[in-house]
């Protein structure tokens, strides 16, 4: 009876939550496929075409809207967020390898990071090109002022994870390897690390994605050279054409192939599982 | 001659300034097999991690082989340790798990393959080998984590718990795995454990630990004839104790006002039991006889002399060759008391009332 009528609410509600998750991004798909270069970024569609596809990648013959200034931006983003990546989670890894000891001010520390991923982006971002130019006296680049904003929104995220890892993690195994005369850090890389690799894998994919399309950090700290997100807001301050909407396609297509590599590189551990456990039913 | 393991007046207090271990003292011989026996909370896992180096000495010596090693790290120390829950190595199979240790310290590959097969063949495991751990059982695990300790040749290896993840069965075959192991080894074992009944079967000595403390320490056997103190006399097998004041001592027999009136036994730890000294008699659940209303009082007093309390027999229990009797004494208290089922059968029976009888020698009188 209650079920009767709970079932079809939550169905609703589900599927409200989906279409309002992927709405925008759908109706962004189908608008980047307007005909072009005279349609406009609304409905209705005047004629299907990949026009903004090859335009984006200058395949199409000239016209008055300036191709999309983003080669050069994709580029850094990409670049900065590999090493905003690298950076936050060997950190991670580090001070969440630190918490497993309970060290004095254990707790103020950790509040102390954590507060990282609450403060307002837009005050560590303006907070971090003041300190840049007013304090040291740097000039601001998205290679080193916009790195360290990066690493520092990412790096607790980063921690956070493998905090959750560890906490799982049985230390018994690291007393057996020492008690068998392995070194720590011998330990850690041939023991603790093959094990909590696919904590290790989840927080490089996080950081990746924070960094990825950080606004507002970037947006102060960053200085002259923009960063991809930073360059398609500056095209909106002209005119929006659908090309925006196929680049948006685009990325969404690559934050995609990301997570399948995350899938496939967290499969072969549990495939390399199976596979011994097939040679164990052979055996 | 230096033992192989020396602990001299060692503590361990925790950050928090919470005493864990107070004033530990025990030599071990090379080639013993020594048990540390407490209930939980004792003390005893933390006595072994200090050994094995996993927890720091707050203060007194440990001394491995004449050496001392309170600064040494665990892994520069050559104990090894195996845990309650194997701690295995789960992303390496059977083999790598074995090999690993050899394989860090770079032993050539011919000398440390030949070493691990020879330790896999004596431990049973070589046709699974190739497998992962994750699936073997429980006793296969346990016998894994033997091979690889026991590879790398430690001069003493540490056992914590090993059989407490075990069933029963299990649990009683690889105790004798374990104690033919040792011996054949000839090297030095401490074994953590809660349940006396692995104690008693394995070890040459007993460390019994109360809150922190040794309460006593000596072969099994003794720990039921001699018990030292009261928790101990608790704590190992099942003992009856009466407490009492001291009125008389008889030839090496002390002699005691209870409650059921003068009562004898033997006074073991040769504690000065002047009179009107307040001590107990404990009475060992085997030492002590179920004598039958029926037998004529003064046949009980020849065997027995005046240690005789009546009793209301409660329950009959037979279990393989042992008859447990659960007993009344007429004050309430429920006692045990077991002996071999010929000498009890179709003697007694529940309602019936009978003595607890015994001879003065076989009981002790301890302090309270």
């Amino acid at each position: 009876m209650e079920s009767k009528v709970l079932k079809p609410i939550l169905a609703v509600y589900v599927g409200l939550f989906i279409l309002f998750l992927y709405g925008p991004f759908i109706v962004l798909g189908i608008l980047s496929f307007q005909q072009g270069p005279e349609g406009g970024p609304q409905f209705p569609i005047i004629e299907w075409s990949t026009y903004w596809y090859r335009h984006l990648f200058g395949l199409t013959p000239p016209s008055r809207i300036a191709p999309l200034p983003v080669g050069e931006a994709l580029v850094r983003s990409l670049t900065l967020a590999f090493m905003t990546m690298v950076t936050a989670t060997v950190l991670g890894v580090m001070a969440a390898q630190a918490f497993r000891k309970r060290f004095r001010g254990a707790g103020i520390v950790f509040y102390l990071i954590v507060l990282g991923m609450m403060v307002p982006g837009v005050l560590t971002g303006l907070g971090t090109s003041l300190l840049a130019n007013n304090v040291v006296g740097v000039e601001r680049h998205w290679w080193s002022t916009a790195f360290l904003a990066h690493v520092v929104y990412t790096f607790p995220f980063a921690f956070l994870v493998m905090l959750a890892i560890l906490n799982r993690f049985d230390g018994s195994v690291e007393e057996a390897s020492w008690s068998l005369g392995v070194s720590p850090m011998k330990t850690f890389r041939k023991v603790t690390f093959p094990l909590i690799f696919p904590g290790v894998l989840s927080a490089m994919l996080f950081a990746f994605t924070l960094s990825f399309d950080e606004f507002p950090r970037t947006l102060f700290a960053s200085g002259r050279d923009q960063t991809l997100p930073l360059a398609i807001y500056g095209t909106f301050s002209v005119e929006i054409h659908p090309n925006i909407f196929a680049f948006g396609v685009m990325t969404t297509l690559f934050s995609f192939a990301l997570l399948a590599v995350y899938g496939i590189l967290m499969g072969l551990s549990v495939r390399r599982a199976k596979k011994m456990a097939m040679q164990e039913d052979i055996a | 001659m230096a033992y192989d393991l020396q602990l001299t007046n060692v503590y361990k207090t925790y950050d928090n300034g919470t005493p864990a271990v107070i004033d530990f003292n025990l030599s071990v011989e090379k080639g013993e097999f020594i048990a540390f026996l407490g209930p939980s909370g004792c003390g005893k896992s933390t006595t072994l991690r200090m050994i094995s180096g996993f927890e720091t000495v707050t203060s007194g010596d440990l001394m491995i082989r004449g050496k001392r090693v309170n600064d040494q790290l665990p892994e520069k120390r050559p104990t090894s340790m195996i845990f309650q829950n194997y701690a295995l190595f789960p992303h390496m199979n059977v083999r790598q798990n074995v090999l690993f240790g050899l394989e860090v310290k770079q032993m050539p590959k011919a000398q440390a393959d030949r070493k691990v097969d020879q330790i896999l063949e004596k431990l049973g495991l070589s046709d699974i080998a190739q497998m992962p751990t994750a699936r073997l059982s429980g006793g296969q695990r346990q016998r894994i984590a033997l091979a690889r300790s026991l590879v790398v040749e430690p001069d003493i290896l540490l056992l914590d718990e090993p059989l407490g993840a075990l069933d029963a069965n299990l649990r009683k075959s690889i105790q004798n795995e374990l104690k033919l192991l040792q011996r054949d080894l000839g090297i030095t074992f401490v074994f953590v454990t809660h349940a006396q009944s692995e104690a008693l079967a394995l070890s040459d000595r007993i460390v019994v630990m109360n809150a922190g403390r040794i309460e006593q320490i000596s072969p099994p056997r003794e720990l039921y004839t001699r018990p030292s103190s009261q928790f101990v006399a608790r704590f190992i097998g099942s003992n009856t104790i009466l407490p009492g004041t001291v009125t008389s001592r008889q030839n090496g027999n002390v002699l005691l006002q209870t409650a059921f009136g003068i009562l004898a036994g033997a006074n073991r730890a040769e504690t000065d039991a002047h009179v009107g000294r307040e001590m107990s008699i404990i009475l060992p659940a085997e030492a002590v006889d179920l004598v039958p209303a029926d037998v004529p009082e003064a046949e009980m007093r020849a065997a027995f002399g005046s240690n005789a309390i009546p009793c209301t027999i409660e329950r009959l229990q037979i279990v393989g060759h042992i008859m447990h009797m659960i007993v009344r004494f007429n004050d309430g208290k429920q006692i045990n008391v077991e002996g071999h089922v010929d000498k009890y059968r179709d003697r007694l029976k529940a309602g019936g009332s009978a003595f607890v009888a015994w001879k003065s020698a076989n009981a002790t009188v301890i302090d309270r």
